[in-house]
């Protein structure tokens, strides 16, 4: 089966870990135990395959700036998230995103551009346009609006990264082993 | 073995507290003997065989989870049989075993959480005492839960209740030591100057009810002592942090908390006010500055008498001096975090006034922040080394990343680790090529400790069984080189025992997730196992605070002297300068198109130069201006070759008037004062605009506002920037960053800012003619809990308009359009802070002919007392009125 490093990026309180507990636990459940194994591991069906997503969220952490570098380095595809209700994390994903390409060194990463928090509509200040204007902007990069809260669009999210993994890299059995420290 | 264990933890920690005799704690229970998964004391283990889950209870404001638990009889005890001659038959026919029910509160209204501190016969839940405390911040106040306390030991000194005396004499007692046990350990709880209203009330109980008992005693010593470090005074016997040095926020830690400074070493960042720009010179006060031609190389406990000068390289300075220095800043830093600052309703939560709330867990993140940009600045700041010396240096962060693994010090081992795999340092291909083997091979052991890999089991489990340990004694199988290390190390050292520090991100993470993940309330009660859970991760953290104490190391000055002079570089200028040194050759991304060229080019003039060394002198300079007169001769040398290669490279003299290095010390700075920069950012917003503008005639058109008041930014690049309108946002948000904030590196941290409010500047728009081409602002302070609603009101009041603020709509003015604030939204999150704060009232339309005419002049004068009372008027001499209005603006 093939695994899929995804990093979720962005300033805190957007919700981020919202949507990967979302996306991992499905429902909130009370049992929930997020220092164990494979909290953040979860096995989908993208197209008639079989993949297992490792979702790496950054949560809690944002503030810990300098080991941003060392998570993008790991990731293969991106989730960069905002909330429609404040300005400033929409603002902030400008340079994480040339942060990523910085350390991926490509033009071409598989990315993800989300608005979380729609269901929030009369606190939004962050219209859909803009961040249909940003995607663009980032070449070949998706946006959705989301709603971990109420269940919007989330799944969306990790498939449509998938599909750019695979669409990227079609799936080769040698594909790169990740190793963190070649050097030589 | 879960629930025993957890019963007799938290009742050690109990205990230990109510005896005041803290240092017990370093005898606890290993972490090791908790079980696969430690995080999961004080919760019940399910699995045990002799616990069983029953069901649920539930009763008017409270659910409870009930188990049913065999324990066993107190069976005679052997020496009893021992002496009746053997076994007997009797001892096979009694029962061994009984089953008795158990339950927990699982959820419930705060009364009945505040009532199951006693247990059911009245008798102080020890563990449920230490979650209850630990977390209950996240649903009541310190003032509700104080209450409630004292009312129910009102309630039980009534001799009228139904209950019998003894029964509550037990739960009398029970409440009292609940307080103990709250006094002792959250102290911080009662800190609320002036008026102490928590404090004040439990006094005048205690005084009231129980004159002269232990308690009341306790109360009033307590009292004494919180009143006493809110005015600074010094009582406490630990000096060894006396020479830490951090951000004006680690400072601010430090003071609030039970450090005294030892002034005659002490360096001192001059409170954020001195100047505007979050510039500032470290001021060091030495007596004397002649320097000792003592070396001190490699005496830890040196006794800081003699004056020595600070070191001058970084390869000068022993890693292990370096590794216990590190160990030394991150314990005073440990020992201070408040582990319910971690929590994630406080902690990731932005609507709770976080920065103010979290300053203990804020400050350990600089630091470890700090550590990585000095792994990061050591390596790139002489760009002209050849790439062997690189690799030196390189090295030498391995050797003092392993000699902190020795010191199970995870925290700044993780930020070397991190540090050296960030990008810059990272694509130097060249320079790790010249990495000795075995250190590249020590490197990526040391690595693997923090994958991320299957949630970072690694290092949880490291943390399992070294966390409360004497010394690290832990390998993966294909650690060679650490093996031997430690191997060594254990043979010299036997004796030696260390503390701990761990990373404390994932604890963040955790309980981020945790607070994600469970709801706070379950059918409309407080849901308390999601405490218990909280807890388990913070039980974690106090353990090994409670295990740190192992350390001890004193300070060096001679190391915070070097730390606090070196010069810091943001993320961006890390990567032109990585540029430089190693063209990027892939792509276009680098920035760095000239770079390729430049790197030739530095390479020729190093080797004519000839050297590298010293590479630290020219970053000391800024920093010490008292250092002994050899050295700075040498800066005078270094310096040019500073400058220059910095302009040349473009990275550091982006729109800045100051001088190169200068500007790039601004960078260092703030790096690691995020406090004082944003501070001064917003200190200064005023000043960086005119209030006045004058704007030609047509004031109603939009980009009018914006176009007024962007140029007098003052920088060539800003008003360049403006021109073109291709990537305008980024380029003015840069120049502004870089004037105030001083680059902040990448924004995703804005979010961070310690400012808890902004200032910004609102006009009004008004159709009528009377402003004839004159925008005025008023400048408004916006906390991060004001809707729109009360913005609007407050630009009202200063404007001295009249009317709802139903009928006026906020707008931030941004370079390519405005945003509309919307009615409900929290106007200190939702605007964005990359831009200018200029905003506009507006009118709304339809109210036009019913509000338009309450501007009222005669209100102007009450409206804020800094309000010049002509300024509607058009000034005659602009200038005059500008400096008028930036005297009195706020």
């Amino acid at each position: 089966m093939r695994e899929y490093k995804i990093v979720v990026l962005g300033s805190g309180g957007v919700g981020k870990s919202a949507l990967t507990v979302q996306f991992v636990q499905g429902i909130f459940v009370e049992k929930y135990d997020p220092t164990i194994e494979d909290s953040y591991r979860k096995q989908v069906e993208v197209d008639n395959h079989q993949c297992m997503l490792e979702i790496l969220d950054t949560a809690g952490t944002e503030q810990f700036t300098a080991m941003r570098d060392l998570y993008m380095k790991n990731g293969q595809g991106f989730v960069l998230v905002y909330s429609i209700t404040a300005q400033s994390t929409f603002n902030d994903l400008q340079d994480l995103r040339e942060q990523i390409l910085r350390v991926k060194d490509t033009e071409d990463v598989p990315m993800v551009l989300v608005g979380n928090k729609c269901d929030l509509e009369e606190e939004r200040v962050v219209g859909k346009d803009q961040g249909l204007n940003l995607a663009s902007q980032f070449s070949n990069c998706s946006f959705m609006e989301t709603s971990a809260k109420a269940k919007i669009g989330v799944k969306d999210i990790f498939f449509d990264l998938v599909r750019q993994i695979n669409r990227r890299t079609p799936d080769n059995p040698q594909k790169k082993k990740k190793k963190r420290c070649v050097l030589l | 073995m879960a629930p025993q264990l957890v019963r007799t933890l938290s009742a050690q920690f109990t205990d230990t507290f109510l005896k005041r005799s803290e240092s017990s704690l370093n005898s606890m229970v290993d972490l090791r003997c908790i079980s696969k998964y430690p995080w999961r004391f004080g919760e019940v283990n399910f699995k045990q065989p002799t616990w069983r889950y029953w069901g649920e209870e539930k009763c008017p404001g409270a659910i409870y989870t009930v188990y049913l638990k065999k324990v066993r009889y107190h069976s005679p005890s052997k020496s009893i049989i021992n002496v009746s001659g053997g076994e007997s038959d009797d001892d096979i026919s009694h029962l061994e075993w009984e089953t008795v029910r158990v339950r927990f509160i699982k959820a419930g209204s705060l009364e009945k959480l505040v009532g199951s501190l006693a247990s059911e016969v009245g008798e102080l839940e020890s563990t449920y005492v230490n979650v209850f405390l630990a977390t209950y911040r996240t649903f009541a106040s310190p003032k509700q839960v104080l209450n409630l306390l004292l009312e129910r030991y009102d309630e039980l000194r009534n001799p009228n209740s139904p209950m019998r005396e003894a029964m509550r004499d037990q739960n009398r007692k029970t409440l009292r030591q609940s307080i103990h046990v709250w006094l002792d350990q959250y102290p911080e709880d009662f800190q609320e100057p002036p008026n102490y209203p928590c404090l004040t009330q439990l006094e005048s109980f205690t005084s009231r009810v129980m004159p002269d008992s232990e308690l009341d005693q306790k109360v009033h010593r307590k009292g004494d002592l919180i009143r006493r470090s809110a005015k600074g005074g010094p009582h406490c016997s630990n000096a060894a942090g006396s020479t830490l040095k951090c951000s004006p926020l680690i400072n601010q830690l430090l003071s609030t908390s039970t450090m005294p400074t030892a002034p005659e070493f002490n360096v001192k960042s001059p409170p954020s006010a001195s100047n505007g720009k979050g510039y500032h010179h470290p001021q060091y006060h030495y007596t004397n500055l002649i320097p000792s031609r003592h070396p001190s190389a490699g005496n830890l406990t040196t006794t800081n008498h003699g004056i020595i000068p600070p070191y001058s390289d970084f390869l000068e300075i022993p890693e292990t001096i370096f590794a216990q220095q590190l160990t030394r800043m991150d314990y005073e830093l440990f020992k201070r975090v408040i582990p319910h600052q971690c929590l994630g309703s406080v902690w990731s939560r932005r609507d709770k006034g976080r920065d103010r709330d979290c300053v203990s867990v804020v400050a350990t993140v600089e630091q470890f922040n700090a550590v990585c940009y000095r792994v990061i600045s050591a390596i790139l700041m002489e760009p002209e080394a050849k790439s062997s010396a690189r690799a030196k240096i390189i090295s030498k962060w391995v050797d003092i990343a392993q000699e902190l693994r020795v010191l199970k010090n995870f925290s700044s081992l993780k930020a070397i680790i991190s540090g050296l795999q960030t990008n810059p340092v990272y694509r130097l291909k060249k320079a790790w090529s010249h990495l000795p083997r075995d250190k590249l091979e020590t490197f990526e052991e040391l690595a693997r400790i923090f994958s991320e890999d299957n949630n970072a089991l690694a290092q949880r489990e490291l943390l399992v069984r070294e966390g409360t340990a004497r010394f690290a004694d832990t390998v993966g199988e294909n650690d060679h080189h650490l093996q031997k290390v430690l191997q060594k190390h254990s043979e010299n050292s036997r004796a030696i025992s260390y503390g701990t520090i761990p990373y404390l991100g994932t604890f963040l993470t955790d309980l981020t997730m945790i607070d994600t993940a469970i709801p706070d309330t379950t059918e409309g009660l407080i849901n308390f196992d999601k405490r218990r859970k909280e807890f388990e991760v913070l039980a974690q953290i106090k353990l090994l605070q409670g295990a740190a104490k192992a350390y001890h190391i004193d300070g060096q000055p001679r190391f915070s002297q070097w730390w606090d002079s070196v010069l810091v570089l943001d993320e961006r200028e890390a990567f032109e300068l990585s540029c430089q040194i190693e063209p990027n050759l892939n792509s276009g991304i680098s920035g760095g198109g000239s770079a390729a060229s430049k790197d030739n080019k530095y390479k020729r003039k190093a080797n004519s130069l000839g050297g590298f060394h010293r590479k630290n002198d020219s970053i000391a300079s800024t920093g010490s201006s008292s250092a002994s007169s050899q050295l700075t001769g040498e800066h005078a040398e270094q310096q040019p070759s500073m400058c220059q290669s910095a302009s040349s490279s473009d990275i550091l003299s982006q729109s800045d008037p100051m001088p190169d290095h200068q500007q790039s010390r601004n960078g260092a700075r703030s790096k690691s004062h995020s406090a004082l920069s944003s501070a001064s950012s917003n200190s200064s917003l005023p000043s960086m605009d005119a209030s006045l503008a004058s704007s030609g005639n047509n004031t109603t058109s939009k980009s009018e506002p914006l176009g007024a008041s962007t140029p007098l930014k003052g920088s060539s690049a800003s008003t360049k920037s403006l021109g073109d309108h291709g990537s305008e946002s980024k380029a003015t948000s840069r120049s502004m960053s870089k004037t105030s904030v001083a680059s902040s590196g990448s924004a995703t941290d804005s979010p961070y800012r310690t400012s808890e409010f902004y200032i910004i500047r609102v006009s009004i728009e008004e159709a009528g003619p009377e402003t004839e081409g004159v925008i005025m602002y008023k400048s408004i302070m916006i906390g991060n809990h004001e809707k729109t609603k009360e913005v609007i009101r407050s630009a009202m009041m200063k404007h001295g308009l009249e009317g709802s603020p139903e009928n006026y709509t906020l707008s931030q003015v941004l370079p390519d359009k405005e945003l509309l604030i919307p009615e409900k939204a929290n106007v200190y999150y939702a605007i964005s802070t990359q831009h200018d704060l200029n905003f506009t009232l507006r009118e709304k339309s339809e109210d036009l002919n019913t509000v338009g005419g309450t501007v009222s002049r005669d209100s102007l004068g009450l409206g804020g007392e800094g309000t010049p009372r002509g300024s509607r008027r058009p000034p005659r001499d602009n200038s005059k009125a500008r400096r008028k209005l930036l005297g009195l603006v706020l």
